[in-house]
């Protein structure tokens, strides 16, 4: 008998380790296979980092240029300035060669009449232009030569728009963005040196140099023709056009790139290269910066990689002379553009999100628990990002500083929360939200960042780290929290109305977590709005001022005050608390957004136009997940929703029983 | 009486008068499109019903524009809300450890509602140029005007007889207190035009016979008034002055006839007054001297990086004199009065203060201090409780 059972015992000890043995091998697959996607998916956007051209493009890539306030490298410039012509950051020529940013911004300015040939212009809708001869069936992108037979109407059409920006019709829209991009391509392009035929791009040194060895005796001649003494005309002549074309490149060149000469003062303008051709007049010496652009573009030209590379590396040697306090953090800034952070940890909460779908269905320890590492490692990644801003911009502690960084700290936040989550109940929903409303902000700070740079410097009025750094990262955690509880909400209409496995345990889970992050939200957005009127206080000497921001984060507070009263007095039950948080979306895509569109008051700094457009949809489609949750309880397949209805029914059969 | 009080306590009141306060909040910002801040907040949030109109540029206006949402103005929920508080915690509270959060949340929400209260009530804001190297020792209101009878006669000072332009209504005659005089308000426009006839033009009639209507042939054309946040109305009056031995005459005054015109008098035997119409005019015992404006800018844009303005107050009583930099997020307290920066004009070289005197200033501060704290009383038990439970699971 002993031995029977003896015998027994074991057999099932061995299924038990070969089933045992089956699971861990399962679970090593799993995580050596998410583990490789991860990493393909991080490694692969360090792949631009170099490129595999002749010449130093990298080097060419950290020259200093001053826009907006701040030392930049060129290989900002070059895509803010893609971004805003083409909507991305690459050019695709007709070849079908695809070109990085830095690479087009060279052809651009020292081999223009190729550039011109690039499809860059995007124009969603070419045949509503009524621009006979333009349109290419499915094409959005023109070059400039495409566009240069049409420029003359175009600048017809353009003179006919509205005037008032905000109130263009599409079309309208359209014609000036085209117009305004056909300028800034204009002056983008004479940014390093004047332009003209190839023959004196191919002659700039022997330009410059004709032209300073001409001041002199020009000025001379000029001052004859003054006086009425008699003048050498023809040499005259030489210095006025020099001196015209100089002019009238110092209006168009955009950038700054020439510093001023040593000692340097930060806070000095810098000039464009027309200015500084102009100043030489007034007896300063010509800057080296100049006439080194004017070698690189030359040997550029000429195919020659090595005085190129010399040039270019000499370049940036003189500036880290000048200037050894900006150069890591140019340098830092290219690095910055080059791995984009945001745009890998996009792709990352993507994965995340499947993953965790996955595990919904099948294996679900194992993935569960990588899904928790990926969104981990996604998380970090995101985390540096928002510290390489703060390096850049050189302001510590200061998250959010424009409507694009609000929406890259929105989905931080949501990660964070989320992710906190996912560490407490393991069950995937905090991962699976935190990845969603991660996504989905990334995806939003993506378009925002088509209207430009999205590293501008602060206004006067807004320019204070220690406020920025306190009410505005509150009130966006605020934000962030809103829409973790919003998503989480939405999962539980969701899975309550659909999913046959949704029962009262996950109900009751999952509106506890609504619960915890509405608290959370309350706090912060009530913290953040107080932090606001001390602010305003300070600064315009009125606590509450009614402006439509900030009555949009009192409307984020009197939401989670509606939602906790509401729960606290039993006023609603699960489903009534998941509209509210529901509702807590649209209120906040109001506060967030919706405020901005109005176009008054003291904090609408982003307006948008599509903008309107998205936020009704976004409206629409939470209003249709609030209908939802109030369909009446026979429609839910979950156990949940059955229980509660047979209970309904059974009120309702006691209820008329008792009469 | 106890269904009453019941109904005045319960929690779906307080839900209720959330939610409305929310549809208040969210209307009484549309508006501003329309009306500006400063006029939406008096029909919204400083009223007992408001009611909003589908505004005319929405689209649909034509199928559209019959809707009207009236709803509870600021005061009314408010006030409803503070009855609603004080009446929960009268009946429904203990006080007990677990509740201090709530209480202090409640208390520090009390005093945030008294404190706007206060500020609607008792706050006033004005502004005061001064140019680089001037004084002033008054600040000007940029909405209020008033009537401004001034002797000059006194070596040392001028005597100003004020009366305010709400007091301005045609056909009415107030006496100016401490001189033989009273004026008779013709005509007053809250805002109008002001131009100048042209001579072979026929100009249109004016009932002024004296100053500068006369003298310079102004005509007025009534205008509507301006909400705008930035607009200014030009307010204008013909009124006419009356002495103990009969009228005077009538003049035409204006805030935008003002120190840069001649000064227009009134003569009456041996006596003369200024008369004008100008933004009222707060004056103070000590002067505004400011010594330096700066305004800097980002380098290479026009981006706004700092404006700043170095002052001197020189007070009656030398005892408070007081030097101070005065610029964005900073401030000068003094006498009860704030100095913000706030605008600048004239190529940079006056400097525009905002001038606020708002008694209670300081609760807002502790109210936030006590909401916060409670706050974090309150979810700090709970997430406490929370982490406990699971840790017994």
């Amino acid at each position: 008998m002993r031995s029977i059972r003896n015998a027994l015992f074991q057999v099932s000890r061995q299924t038990q380790t070969s089933l045992t043995r089956t699971t861990s091998i399962v679970k090593k697959l799993t995580y050596i296979i998410i583990f490789g996607v991860t990493a393909l998916i991080v490694l692969g956007s360090l792949r631009s980092f170099k490129s595999d051209s002749i010449f130093d493009i990298e080097s060419f890539a950290e020259l200093p240029v001053q826009v907006g306030g701040r030392i930049k490298p060129l290989d900002s410039v070059a895509r803010n300035t893609l971004l805003l012509l083409s909507g991305r950051q690459k050019v695709i020529t007709a070849d079908g060669e695809t070109l990085s940013p830095i690479e087009w911004f060279m052809d651009l300015t020292m081999r223009p009449e190729i550039a011109d040939n690039y499809p860059i212009f995007k124009i969603e809708f070419p045949d509503d232009l009524g621009l006979a001869g333009l349109a290419k069936p499915g094409e959005r992108y023109y070059s400039f030569n495409d566009l240069l037979p049409f420029s003359e109407e175009l600048r017809r059409l353009h003179s006919e728009i509205n005037p008032e920006p905000k109130k263009r019709s599409p079309y309208e829209n359209q014609i000036a963005d085209i117009n305004e991009g056909l300028m800034r391509y204009h002056r983008v392009m004479h940014s390093l040196h004047p332009i003209g035929s190839a023959e004196r791009l191919d002659n700039l040194d022997e330009e410059y140099q004709s032209y300073t060895l001409m001041i002199a005796p020009g000025m001379a001649e000029l001052r004859k023709q003054q006086a009425g003494e008699p003048y050498d005309a023809a040499r005259l002549n030489t210095f006025i056009t020099f001196a015209d074309d100089y002019l009238k490149l110092s209006q168009t060149a955009m950038l700054r790139v020439v510093p001023p000469p040593a000692p340097i003062d930060p806070m000095e303008d810098w000039k464009n290269i027309g200015l500084e051709l102009l100043d030489v007049m007034k007896g300063d010496p010509l800057s080296p910066y100049v006439t080194s652009y004017a070698s690189l573009t030359m040997s550029y030209r000429a195919n020659d990689a090595a005085a190129f590379n010399q040039e270019a590396s000499e370049l940036r040697e003189r500036f880290k002379a000048d200037f050894p306090d900006a150069i890591g953090r140019v340098h830092f800034e290219r690095m910055f553009n080059a791995f984009q952070p945001f745009y890998i940890s996009m792709q990352l909460y993507v994965w995340v999100f499947l993953i965790v779908c996955i595990s919904w269905l099948r294996w679900s320890q194992p993935l569960g628990t990588a899904a928790f590492w990926v969104i981990v490692v996604a998380f970090a990644i995101h985390t540096f990002g928002l510290l390489s801003r703060m390096y850049i911009q050189e302001r510590y502690g200061v998250f959010v500083t424009n409507l694009y960084s609000s929406a890259v700290f929105v989905g931080w936040g949501a990660v964070l929360l989320g992710a906190l989550i996912e560490k407490f109940y393991k069950n995937g929903i905090g991962a699976a939200m935190a990845s969603l409303v991660g996504f989905c902000t990334l995806i939003v700070a993506h378009h925002l960042s088509m209207s430009g740079d999205t590293l501008e410097m602060m206004r006067a009025v807004l320019d204070s780290n220690f406020w920025l750094a306190t009410h505005v990262t509150v009130i966006t955690f605020g934000y962030s929290a809103m829409f973790l509880a919003g998503a989480l909400a939405l999962m539980f209409v969701i899975f309550g109305v659909f999913s046959r496995k949704f029962n009262k345990d996950t109900a009751r889970s999952l509106s506890a977590m609504v619960y915890g992050i509405t608290c959370f939200a309350t706090l912060f957005s009530l913290v953040g709005t107080i932090l606001g009127g001390i602010w305003a206080d300070q600064s315009w000497g009125r606590f509450w001022g009614w402006d439509p921001k900030e009555n949009g984060a009192l409307m984020i507070v009197v939401m989670g005050a509606i939602f906790l009263h509401a729960r606290w007095g039993g006023i609603c039950r699960e489903r009534g608390l998941m509209s509210l948080a529901i509702c807590g979306n649209i209120i906040t895509a109001w506060s967030w957004f919706g405020t901005n569109l109005l176009g008054v008051g003291l904090h609408s700094y982003g307006f948008t136009d599509s903008g309107f457009y998205w936020l009704l949809i976004f409206w629409t489609s939470q209003c249709i997940f609030i209908a939802t949750a109030l369909l009446p309880w026979r429609f839910w397949r979950s156990e949940f929703g059955q229980a509660n209805y047979r209970k309904q029914r059974k009120d309702i059969l006691t209820a008329a029983e008792g009469a | 009486m106890k269904p009453l009080f019941k109904f005045f306590s319960s929690l779906k009141l307080t839900v209720v008068l959330l939610t409305f306060s929310m549809m208040l909040i969210f209307f009484g910002t549309l508006d501003q499109v329309q009306y500006g801040i400063w006029h939406t907040q008096k029909l919204y949030f400083e009223s007992f019903i408001a009611v909003w109109a589908y505004p005319e540029q929405a689209p649909a206006y034509n199928q559209l524009f019959w809707l009207r949402i009236p709803m509870p103005g600021g005061y009314l929920i408010g006030g409803l809300l503070f009855i609603n508080l004080l009446a929960a915690h009268f009946t429904r509270f203990k006080m007990t450890w677990k509740k201090s959060g709530i209480f202090l949340v409640h208390f520090g929400l009390v005093l945030l509602l008294v404190s706007e209260l206060m500020t609607d009530l008792l706050s006033k804001e004005s502004q005061m140029p001064v140019d680089e190297g001037g004084r002033s020792n008054y600040s000007q209101s940029h909405r209020a005007n008033e009537l401004v009878l001034i002797d000059r006669s006194h070596p040392d000072y001028d005597s100003v007889h004020a009366i305010p332009a709400t007091q301005l209504k045609a056909g009415k005659e107030i006496e100016v207190p401490n001189t033989p005089l009273s004026i008779r308000v013709v005509k007053y426009y809250p805002n109008a035009e002001i131009g100048r006839a042209n001579n072979n033009a026929t100009a249109p009639q004016s009932p002024a016979d004296r100053g500068a209507a006369v003298k310079m042939g102004i005509f007025v054309t009534p205008q509507p008034v301006s909400y705008a946040d930035d607009a200014i109305n030009t307010a204008t009056a013909y009124v006419e002055v009356l002495s103990p031995e009969g009228s005077l005459g009538t003049w035409l005054v204006s805030n935008v006839i003002d120190e840069r015109f001649p000064p227009q008098t009134v003569q009456a035997g041996d006596q003369s007054w200024e008369i004008a119409l100008r933004f009222q005019r707060q004056y103070y015992p000590f002067e505004v001297e400011l010594i330096d404006f700066s305004h800097d800018k980002y380098p290479g844009t026009e981006i706004p990086y700092n404006y700043s303005s170095e002052v001197m107050v020189h007070h009656q009583d030398s005892t408070k004199n007081q030097k101070a930099l005065i610029y964005m997020n900073h401030p000068l307290r003094y006498e009860g009065l704030t100095f913000y920066q706030a605008s600048f004009a004239n190529q940079d070289r006056t400097s525009i203060f905002q001038v606020v005197r708002n008694p209670g200033w300081l609760l807002p501060y502790v109210s936030v201090l006590l909401m916060g704290l409670g706050m974090c009383v309150q979810f700090g038990m709970h997430f406490f409780k929370f982490l406990g439970k699971r840790r017994q699971v």
